[in-house]
């Protein structure tokens, strides 16, 4: 929870297709998807005063560039006076828009590029992207040593929550298809051909009783984002989003010290969220949920409300998340079909939870919505980040 | 093609006794002598009371399979060799819970909440690892 309900805004996103682009330079992505966002905005370049990059993962000399302001120069900011990185993983989307407002409530700056750029689907190898993720953010003396890796933690996760719910894997596989449903309607989502339970299923296994198409895959692309204050918003851009509140708990670092794989933070980060915001889950219209695998999606969506523990399996299955249904989830496709592109995939979801509130969405866009609630979550789903935006000030 | 060495732990100098106490086929847990509680993996303080009186005591090896997978495909380069291999967090009777593999395993009977005690892989001179079998 904090005081900054109501007093900052979105005003402008930027993002460039997920995919392979061998031939294109990571820069390229944080460029492109900054120029965009100040474009749809409306803003002057000359507006920017704070630059946020989030961290990129697949090479230190890349995130290096990042560091040392090559965006401001790239750009021609001329007005940026501080360039600093932000970087939670996963949740470094909700973190960028916490941190941002709280420099523009502050005081400290009036205009905010939130940027994010990485190259993971070209930048290494399939093998080196499965021993990316089976040390990045895995305890080098506690887990490392036992062959954990970011599949094997959205199983146990999976096994245990199938344990105390009854979830089926029909139901977890669901989540790739409502998910997919969304994408089909994405231009800027790697995968958009129509996707069946029974493809799910028949997918290789790669830990019990998690399997390849219910895992997310890693590829290059950019979002941006761009903050400014509430009362100067609606003067610079058509429809802003506002900020109305977030709620976040920290539950473990070592992946197995976590006391309920079942749950995380996300029930506390939620409660606090809404309080500020002033709303209940019941008047959310759009729900962006961090999806990396299916069941941190279900995991979420019922923690923070949407339904009972042990129902969102098979609301996923029934279409009630689906484009059309009674809470559409993950618009953009998520990581599982948009693509993961690191601490992008949370970027991702904002940028398309703000999307959605300007009317911007296209072809899936959720009709009238007026309030909508993100997720983040970084590492090994270690913290829960949740925040609240919508299209007024009430 | 050669497999990559299996990856060592990387050990921070209050553990050390942890791994000491593994290479002598012991699993070896902090207790606060302030507040009484069982800490796993070794700290510097208690997480619980702040208190730097940690002692180092045996714990009994016995434990509950919290959750479990088996690694079937796309394991880290080091493990390719040993799939398929189970991959599961212990709750031990002390209350503390580690990542660890089982052994001896047999996918018919694996499930959560089975019952497991400690056994000891030597990874070289150096590092044993304590991992789990079904009792």
């Amino acid at each position: 929870m904090s005081n900054l309900r109501g007093k900052f805004a979105i005003i402008g996103t930027g993002e460039v297709p997920t995919g392979r682009f061998p031939e294109k330079a990571a820069i390229y992505h944080a460029i492109e998807s900054a120029r965009r966002a100040i474009e749809d905005a409306g803003i002057r370049k000359e507006d920017i005063d704070f630059v946020m990059p989030t961290a990129s993962l697949y090479n230190p000399a890349f995130n290096t560039e990042l560091v040392t302001c090559r965006v401001i120069e790239e750009l021609g900011l001329k007005n940026a006076r501080t360039n600093c990185q932000i970087f939670s993983g996963g949740s470094s989307g909700s973190c960028f828009i916490k941190l941002g407002g709280s420099l523009i409530a502050a005081g400290v700056a009036t205009c905010v590029l939130c940027v994010h750029a990485d190259r993971l689907g070209t930048g290494v190898t399939a093998q080196g992207g499965i021993d990316l993720f089976s040390t990045a953010g895995i305890s080098p003396e506690w887990e490392v040593p036992y062959g954990q890796h970011y599949s094997s933690i959205a199983a146990l996760a999976t096994t245990r929550y199938q344990h105390e719910t009854g979830c089926t894997d029909e139901q977890l596989a669901a989540v790739c298809v409502s998910n997919r449903r969304w994408a089909e309607l994405n231009p800027n989502a790697y995968f958009r051909k129509p996707l069946t339970i029974d493809e799910v299923l028949s997918s290789k296994v790669l830990s019990t009783p998690l399997r390849a198409k219910e895992s997310n895959m890693l590829f290059d692309g950019g979002s941006a984002l761009i903050l400014s204050a509430a009362d100067r918003a609606r003067d610079l851009c058509e429809k802003p989003v506002y900020f109305l509140g977030e709620g976040s708990r920290v539950t473990h670092y070592v992946f197995s010290q976590e006391p309920d794989v079942t749950r995380y933070g996300w029930r506390g980060a939620a409660k606090d969220a809404f309080t500020e915001a002033g709303l209940t889950p019941q008047d959310i219209d759009v729900a962006e949920i961090y999806d990396s695998y299916p069941i941190f999606q279900i995991i979420a969506f019922e923690e923070v409300g949407f339904c009972k523990r042990g129902e969102a399996g098979a609301m996923h299955l029934s279409g009630d998340t689906w484009p059309g249904g009674k809470i559409p989830t993950t618009t953009n496709g998520g990581m599982l079909s948009q693509g993961h592109t690191g601490a992008g995939g949370g970027v991702a979801l904002l940028v398309e939870a703000a999307r959605q509130l300007m009317g911007k969405a296209g072809e899936r866009q959720v009709p009238g919505a007026r309030f909508a609630l993100e997720t983040g979550t970084g590492g090994t789903y270690m913290d829960a980040h949740v925040s609240i935006l919508g299209t007024e000030i009430f | 093609m050669v497999n990559p060495t299996k990856p060592l732990p990387v050990v921070n100098e209050w553990a050390r006794p942890f791994w000491d106490g593994a290479r002598e086929h012991k699993l070896l847990l902090q207790r606060c002598s302030d507040c009484g509680k069982y800490v796993f993996y070794p700290r510097m303080c208690c997480p619980e009371c702040f208190s730097s009186n940690l002692e180092w005591v045996e714990s009994s090896g016995r434990g509950v399979v919290y959750s479990f997978t088996v690694v079937e495909t796309n394991a880290p380069s080091a493990f390719l060799q040993d799939v398929p291999y189970v991959v599961a967090i212990v709750r031990l009777e002390e209350g503390v819970q580690m990542l660890s593999n089982i052994v001896d395993w047999d996918s018919t009977t694996l499930k959560c909440d089975m019952p497991v005690t400690v056994t000891f892989e030597k990874l070289n001179e150096e590092f044993t690892l304590p991992k789990f079998k079904p009792i």
